[in-house]
C-alpha cells in the first residue's frame, strides 16, 4: 500500500473520529549532518483521541523525542521537516506562522521535555519561571492575579505555594518534575506531551507523579502522549501504545494487546526482553545493532534482525495497516489481513 | 584484599555562612568491595536519598565529613599523585546525568580519546580507534554514527551509552554506575546489563549499580543497599531484600514497582503523602527513625532514637525497631560479612 493510500485510509476514518484531538500524518524529519541525512522520522502517522493517553515506546534513537519536539515545532536546524501534517483539531501546526505557533505552545499543546527537571533555570526562583511562562502568553495581569493562578496550578500538582520562593536545586527530583508538569498545564492545553517524565525518579515518586498527571489530565480534559522506556509504567498508565523502530511506527495497539498479544516481531522481542522478578541473570536483548539512519536497510527496517524474515522483507517497505479493529501493524507477516 | 571500602561515612552539605540549612546527604554508611570476589552491589532508594553523593564520595570527588574511604587499604585523601592516578584508572564512573557530563562544545569523541591518551591505553592511533569502536559496539552504538557528533546530536539513550562505552574502554577493577541504563529501552538494557555481567564473570570487574529499577537490580546484583534519607534502611543479599523485604520502606518500594502487565494494579494504598514538604523542612533536627512519619507501624520508640541495624539473617540487616529481638550489628561489620 502506498503512502497516499494510508493517508486516505486515515481520512476515511476521521469521519468516524471527530473525537480525534490530534492527527499526525506521514511526518518526515531528517537531520543534516556532514555524513549525510539522518532520517530520524520517516513517515509516521498516528492519531490521539480526546482524553486518551497514548504511550510512545521503542528503541533508543528511534525518533521518539524528535517526533515529540516536532509536534511542538521546537526543532531548529539542522533538523528539516520534510513533510507531513500535524493536525490539532484539524488545524495544521506545521503551517502556522512563528507567532501563531508561539501562542499555541503551552496554550494548546505543551511539552514536558526529556530531562525536563534539569532544564529549569538554576538561578531563577521557581515562581518567577512560572510567571514568565504566563507573561509570554500575554497574561498581562497584576502580579497578585498571576500568583493566584499559579498557586492553583501548584495545588493541582500537590505542591505548596512556598516552593515559588525556592531555587530548583532546593527541590527533590520528584518536586522538580512536578514543577515541570505545573508549567506544562498552566494554560490548560488540549494535548500534553511528556518525554520520559519519570526516568530519574524512584518508584514511589513515579507513582505520585503519574497519578498527578492523570488527575490533572482529567480535570482539564486533556490528552496525553507519554514517551518512555519503562514498560511497567506504560502498562499502568496508558490506553494505547505506539512502538517505534528506526524512525517508523511499527505497531499501534491497545495497551493490553501490546503486552498480551504483540504482533510485530520487534514488539514481540521487546516484550520478551522485559525483566521480571522470577528469573535472574537471563537477558534477552535483541541481537544486532540499531539500524543505521544514514544508510537505512532496504525493505523493512527490522529485517536484518528479524527472526521471522521472509524473502520480500528485504525489498518491500511494509506500511502501517489496520489488521484488526484498532490494531495497526507494519509487517509483511500480516499482508493477507489487509484488504 | 580490600579493593574499595567506605567506613562509617557521613557527608553533610551546607551549614556554612551562605547556606545555613544542613543536609545530611549520607549518614554513617559502610560498604566493602573485595578484590578476590568480584561482585555487583546495587544501591537503591528514594530520589534524594544520597546515592549519587555516596558514589561521588567513593570516587574521591568530594570528601567525607566523617569516616574514611580507602582504596586497597589506602585512605583516598592521603594518596600520593602516583597512587591517585592509578586509582582514577582502576575506579571508573558512569554518571547519572548524560545531559550534564558532556561539554557541549566538544565532539563526543573527546570523552573516549581523553582517557586513552591520559592512561596510554593504546600504542598506536589505529589501536586507539579499534578499542574505541569495540567499546561503542559493546554499548550497542554504531561507531560511524556516533563519532564526530556533538552531544546534542545524539538521543538521550545514545549519550548515556557513550558513558557506558567509556567505562568499558578503561577496563578498570571497579565501575560505579549511577543509573547507567535509565534512558534506554528494555532490550538494550538487557544487552548492556549482560555485558556488565560478562565483565564481572570474565574480567573480574566489580560493579556498584545505583538504580531505581529494582527488577534489574534483582537480576544482576548479589547484594543491595536500600538508602532512606542518607541512612541504610536495609542491606543484604538481593534475594532476601527484594523477595522478602523487611523494612517498611523497602516494602513500600517493592510494592510500588510498576509491573509490565496492564491487568495487575499498580499498588496504591493511600500512603502517598500528598502535599510534599519542601526540601526546607527536612533537616538534621530529627532524632528518631527518619521513616517514622511515613511508617504504618510506627511505635513510640521510633521517635526517640535512630534504629541501629539488626541482623535478621546471616546475609541481611534491617534498621528498624520491629526487628529489635535480633542482634545488633554495625554497618561496617555487615559490609564485611557480605563481602566475605
Ligand atoms: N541534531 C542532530 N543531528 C543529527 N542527528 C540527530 C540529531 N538529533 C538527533 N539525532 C539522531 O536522530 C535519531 C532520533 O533521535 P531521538 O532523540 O528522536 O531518539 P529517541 O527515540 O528519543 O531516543 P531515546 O529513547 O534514546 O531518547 C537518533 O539516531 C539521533 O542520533
Ligand atoms: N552540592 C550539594 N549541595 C547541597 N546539597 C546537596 C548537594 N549535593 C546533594 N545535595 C543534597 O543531598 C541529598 C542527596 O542527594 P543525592 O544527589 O545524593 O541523591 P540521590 O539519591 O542520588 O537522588 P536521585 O535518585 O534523585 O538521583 C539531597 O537532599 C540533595 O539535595
Ligand atoms: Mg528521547
Ligand atoms: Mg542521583
Amino acid at each position: 500500500m502506498t503512502v497516499e493510500a494510508i493517508s486516505g485510509n486515515i481520512k476515511e476514518q476521521s469521519s468516524l473520529g471527530a473525537n480525534r484531538v490530534l492527527e499526525v500524518k506521514d511526518l518526515r524529519i531528517s537531520y543534516e549532518t556532514p555524513r549525510g541525512l539522518v532520517r530520524a522520522v520517516s513517515g509516521v502517522s498516528f492519531f490521539l483521541k480526546r482524553g486518551e493517553r497514548l504511550g510512545l515506546v521503542g528503541e533508543s534513537g528511534s525518533g521518539k523525542s524528535t517526533t515529540a519536539l516536532s509536534l511542538m515545532r521546537l526543532l531548529g536546524p539542522p533538523a528539516i521537516i520534510e513533510g507531513g501534517q500535524v493536525l490539532l483539531e484539524g488545524k495544521d501546526l506545521l503551517k502556522l506562522s512563528e507567532e501563531q505557533m508561539r501562542r499555541a505552545r503551552f496554550a494548546d499543546i505543551a511539552l514536558i521535555p526529556q530531562g525536563a527537571m534539569n532544564s529549569l533555570n538554576p538561578v531563577m526562583k521557581v515562581g518567577e519561571q512560572l510567571r514568565d511562562t504566563m507573561r509570554a502568553h500575554a497574561f498581562n495581569e497584576a502580579q497578585s492575579a498571576l500568583n493566584a493562578r499559579i498557586e492553583d496550578v501548584l495545588d493541582w500538582v500537590d505542591l505548596t505555594s512556598d516552593i515559588m520562593d525556592a531555587y530548583p536545586h532546593e527541590l527533590s527530583g520528584g518536586m522538580k518534575q512536578r514543577v515541570c508538569i505545573a508549567m506544562a498545564i498552566l494554560l490548560r492545553p488540549k494535548v500534553i506531551i511528556a518525554d520520559e517524565p519519570t526516568s530519574a525518579l524512584d518508584v514511589v515518586v513515579q507513582r505520585q507523579v503519574m497519578e498527578t498527571l492523570r488527575r490533572v489530565q482529567n480535570d482539564i480534559d486533556a490528552s496525553v502522549i507519554l514517551v518512555g522506556h519503562d514498560m511497567g509504567l506504560m502498562a499502568q498508565c496508558v490506553d494505547r501504545i505506539g512502538v517505534m523502530y528506526g524512525g517508523k511506527l511499527v505497531e499501534v495497539s491497545p495497551v493490553r494487546d501490546i503486552f498480551k498479544n504483540p504482533q510485530h516481531p520487534y514488539t514481540q522481542m521487546l516484550i520478551a526482553s522485559l525483566p521480571n522478578l522470577e528469573s535472574k541473570e537471563v537477558f534477552q536483548g535483541i541481537p544486532g545493532l540499531t539500524p543505521s539512519l544514514l544508510n537505512p536497510p532496504s525493505g523493512c527496517m527490522f529485517h536484518p534482525r528479524c527472526p521471522q524474515i521472509m524473502a520480500h522483507c528485504e525489498v518491500d517497505v511494509p506500511t502501517l495497516n489496520e489488521i484488526k479493529p484498532d490494531r495497526w501493524v507494519a509487517c509483511h507477516l500480516y499482508d493477507d489481513k489487509v484488504a | 584484599m580490600q579493593l574499595l571500602e567506605a567506613q562509617h561515612v557521613t557527608r553533610v552539605f551546607g551549614g556554612g555562612v551562605l547556606n545555613k540549612r544542613q543536609t545530611v546527604a549520607v549518614d554513617d554508611v559502610s560498604l566493602l568491595i573485595t578484590e578476590d570476589k568480584p561482585t555487583i552491589t546495587a544501591i537503591a532508594g528514594e530520589s534524594g536519598s544520597g546515592k549519587t553523593t555516596l558514589a561521588r564520595l567513593l570516587l574521591g570527588m568530594i570528601q567525607p565529613s566523617q569516616g574514611t574511604i580507602r582504596f586497597r587499604g589506602q585512605v583516598l585523601a592521603d594518596m600520593s599523585r602516583q597512587d591517585r592516578r592509578n586509582f582514577r584508572r582502576q575506579v571508573q564512573a558512569i554518571f547519572q546525568d548524560p545531559f550534564e557530563v558532556y561539554n557541549p562544545f566538544y565532539k563526543v569523541d573527546q570523552v573516549l580519546t581523553t582517557p586513552i591518551r591520559k592512561f596510554k591505553l593504546a600504542n598506536s592511533p589505529a589501536e586507539a580507534e579499534r578499542r574505541i569502536e569495540e567499546s561503542l559496539q559493546m554499548a550497542g552504538l554504531r561507531p560511524e554514527e556516533t563519532l564526530g557528533r556533538y552531544p546534542h546530536q545524539l538521543s538521550g539513550g545514545q549519550r548515556q551509552r557513550i558513558m557506558v562505552a567509556r567505562a568499558l574502554l578503561l577496563n578498570p577493577k571497579i565501575i560505579l554506575a549511577d543509573e547507567p541504563v535509565s534512558m534506554v529501552d528494555a532490550s538494550l538494557r538487557a544487552t548492556i546489563l549482560e555485558s556488565l555481567l560478562k565483565l564481572k564473570r570474565e574480567l573480574g570487574i566489580s560493579l556498584v549499580y545505583i538504580t531505581h529499577d529494582l527488577t534489574t537490580a534483582y537480576q544482576v546484583s548479589e547484594n543491595i543497599y536500600v538508602l532512606y534519607r542518607g541512612s541504610v534502611a536495609e542491606v543484604g543479599s538481593v534475594d532476601k531484600v527484594i523477595k522478602e523485604p523487611l523494612h517498611p520502606y523497602t516494602q513500600l518500594l517493592v510494592r510500588s514497582i510498576p509491573l509490565p502487565d496492564p491487568d495487575l494494579h499498580w499498588g496504591s494504598e493511600g500512603d502517598l503523602e500528598r502535599k510534599n514538604q519542601t526540601a526546607k523542612g527536612v533537616g538534621s533536627e530529627q532524632r528518631g527513625c527518619k521513616f517514622a512519619d511515613r511508617c504504618p507501624f510506627v511505635m513510640p520508640e521510633c521517635r526517640q532514637s535512630p534504629p541501629p541495624l539488626y541482623r535478621t539473617n546471616d546475609d541481611r540487616a534491617v534498621a528498624c525497631f520491629l526487628y529489635k529481638e535480633n542482634e545488633e550489628i554495625s554497618g561496617q561489620a555487615m559490609a564485611e560479612t557480605l563481602a566475605a
